[in-house]
């Protein structure tokens, strides 16, 4: 046997030692694969879904159910939860079911808001497309949305078009119905809620 | 002493003496940015190790004192209601800011002097890292009283994290506990706040430190006048050490004032997160991003392969600080020397180097004044035109200013 062919103690060692350290790595990937938590879904955190009622979210009226009388003409808008009319779980457990419901008349509103209203009102996600704030102002001389966080501004008449700042695509609204003086949820929101980037983008042209 | 010369005989510690605590500090007032940075660290572990006995990292509601709120929120009522509670919660706070204020003008001391040069490259990454991570340990600081200001503030990180093409909703979700605020968000957020950050932190500064012992500081110029080729400096033991002592003392003591006398975040002002987000802007060293986010219009999307794309937020909240850090850390590559450098270069004597840090000030500055877009009423277009030209013009005219009052600058000083 020639000394060429002799494996060295070093090759060996070297090899092992790779060998250990690049099982050691892959496996840590699978422990790595949990730290994205699992999406948990309580009744509290559950989407908004068609027959959901709405209650206040904030003020002194908070957790009364918003009816027409709790919706001025012309604004302001009310933030509210949605609420399941059944079981009467309040779903504030996910933030992105927060909405702002607001009650126009109806002629002032473009074709599509106005085909998605009823009586005028229409609810809209309450969650800014940009950053995930809550768009929780109102300019009362100008009737626009205000998001606070990084100043974008959303015409309610106009299916919460973007009209200044920021934000990358309109307000998600839901097909609204009025029963029984009652803001009832017609569907989910129609498009992606808050700031999911692209794909939320491209979903909402589609 | 007995008891050192016990410790002596068993530990041979005159060598470790002769070693370390010999060590040449030159003096110079700008030499103590690093130190106070170190002492604000220093403040942050020991007033954090007091809050962690008390807080509780936890989103679930409970009842207080006969109020519904988030177990982390009451946590932090109760801490403040400790005796010196709010004050050590306040110190906490205002160190964060000094050590991240202090950071900021060591560097601009290193850079404006050249210290980033052949042998203290290696230092000069340590810093960089270390002044990065010292915003990103502020930041997980946010969320954690729990808040309306800082589950909004949080709620924005993870926005802007989430805008980074491709891996951005995994980088989120692993930072904040899925998509925030979730159950597992504190808990998340707390770990990485009070065990991951400051033990890297803690490591990096040790080996900052050592580092700068093994290479010595780079000497004061007049160091070169007095004894050229000669370190030049008070020793460690005793002389830098009393002054240190006493400067982290003063630190403490002024502290503990600015703490008792203006309480930091004071939570019942912001109330518990509710559904309606507070008016509040970023603290001053976000500010800038914070006006740059302002600034952009979402018309500014490129689209990426596999529909991911390069938008707004990515743009603004890490696309623009990017560069500067990549900026940063191409510094000593562009701007280098052959040789090994042992003194200070002076500002003047780099007319280039001082007026572009000037612009890049200045670019901070308009950004944070893009932070009053709406109350200054300033337009895009205005501010856009103010952020460019602004930079630029002051850099121009620090650098003309500078060659007609010093000259073309020292050229012997780059050739040794």
């Amino acid at each position: 046997m020639s000394k060429k062919n002799v494996t060295s103690r070093r090759a060996v060692i070297q090899a092992s030692l790779g060998a250990g350290l690049g099982l050691a790595g892959l496996s840590s990937l699978f422990i790595a694969g949990g730290l994205r938590p699992k999406k948990e879904i309580t009744p509290e955190s559950e989407p908004i879904k068609e027959g959901d009622t709405f209650v206040i979210a904030q003020g002194p009226d908070k957790g009364k159910p918003v009816t027409l009388d709790t919706l001025p003409l012309g604004g302001p808008f009310v933030l509210a939860w949605p609420m399941d009319p059944k079981t009467k779980v309040v779903k504030s457990g996910e933030r992105n079911n927060l909405s702002m419901i607001i009650r126009f008349n109806p002629d002032e509103y473009d074709a599509e808001t106005k085909k998605n209203s009823d009586q005028g009102v229409i609810v809209y996600s309450a969650i800014c497309t940009h950053l995930g704030c809550t768009v929780s102002d109102w300019l009362a001389d100008q009737k626009i949305f205000l998001c606070p966080c990084h100043k974008g501004l959303y015409d309610p008449r106009q299916g919460a078009k973007v009209v200044g700042g920021p934000p990358p695509r309109p307000l998600p609204m839901l097909v609204t119905k009025v029963s029984g003086g009652k803001v009832v949820a017609g569907s989910g929101f129609l498009s992606p809620v808050g700031p999911v980037g692209a794909l939320a983008r491209n979903k909402a042209q589609v | 002493m007995s008891v050192y010369k016990w410790l002596d005989e068993r530990l041979d510690l005159s060598r470790l003496n002769k070693k370390f605590m010999r060590k040449a500090f030159p003096v110079h007032h700008s030499f103590f940015l690093g130190e106070i940075t170190l002492f604000a660290f220093i403040a942050l572990v020991l007033t954090g190790l007091f809050l962690t006995f008390n807080y509780e990292p936890s989103t679930r509601i409970i009842k207080y004192q006969g109020t519904e709120l988030p177990a982390a929120y009451a946590s932090v009522l109760y801490i403040d209601s400790l005796p010196f509670g709010k004050v050590i919660r306040s110190v906490h706070h205002w160190s964060a800011h000094i050590m991240i204020a202090a950071a900021f003008l060591h560097l601009l001391r290193i850079l404006v002097t050249g210290a980033y040069k052949k042998p203290r490259e290696i230092n000069w990454y340590i810093g960089l890292g270390l002044l990065g991570l010292a915003v990103v340990t502020a930041f997980t600081g946010y969320s954690l009283p729990y808040d309306a200001y800082a589950v909004t503030a949080t709620q924005i990180g993870y926005g802007i994290g989430a805008s980074i093409p491709y891996v951005g909703q995994w980088v989120s979700q692993v930072m904040f506990g899925g998509e925030f605020p979730t159950l597992r968000s504190l808990p998340r957020l707390y770990s990485i706040h009070v065990v991951w950050l400051p033990l890297t932190l803690l490591a990096l500064i040790g080996l900052h430190m050592l580092i700068m012992i093994k290479q010595k500081h780079t000497q004061p110029r007049y160091a070169e006048k007095i004894a050229p080729g000669k370190i030049l400096g008070v020793p460690m033991m005793p002389m830098q050490a009393s002054v240190m002592g006493l400067l982290f003392l003063l630190y403490l003591g002024v502290l503990f004032i600015l703490g008792g006398v203006f309480i930091a975040h004071p939570i019942e002002a912001y109330g518990p997160p509710g559904a309606s987000t507070p008016a509040v802007k970023p603290d001053w060293y976000f500010l800038w991003i914070y006006g740059i986010l302002q600034m952009i219009p979402n018309s500014w999307v490129i689209p990426l392969p596999w529909g991911q794309e390069i938008n707004p937020e990515f743009i603004g909240g890490v696309l623009i600080p990017g560069i500067l850090g990549l900026a940063a850390v191409l510094l000593p590559l562009l701007d280098a020397r052959k040789t090994k450098m042992r003194y200070l270069e002076l500002p003047s004597h780099h007319p280039l180097r001082t007026s572009v840090t000037v612009g890049i000030l200045f670019f901070f500055f308009v950004g944070t004044l893009a932070g009053w877009k709406q109350e200054l009423g300033l337009s895009n277009a205005v501010l856009w035109t103010m952020l460019i030209l602004i930079p630029l013009a002051s850099a121009a005219v620090t650098y003309m200013l500078m060659r007609s009052i010093y000259g073309k600058g020292d050229q012997t000083e780059t050739a040794g």
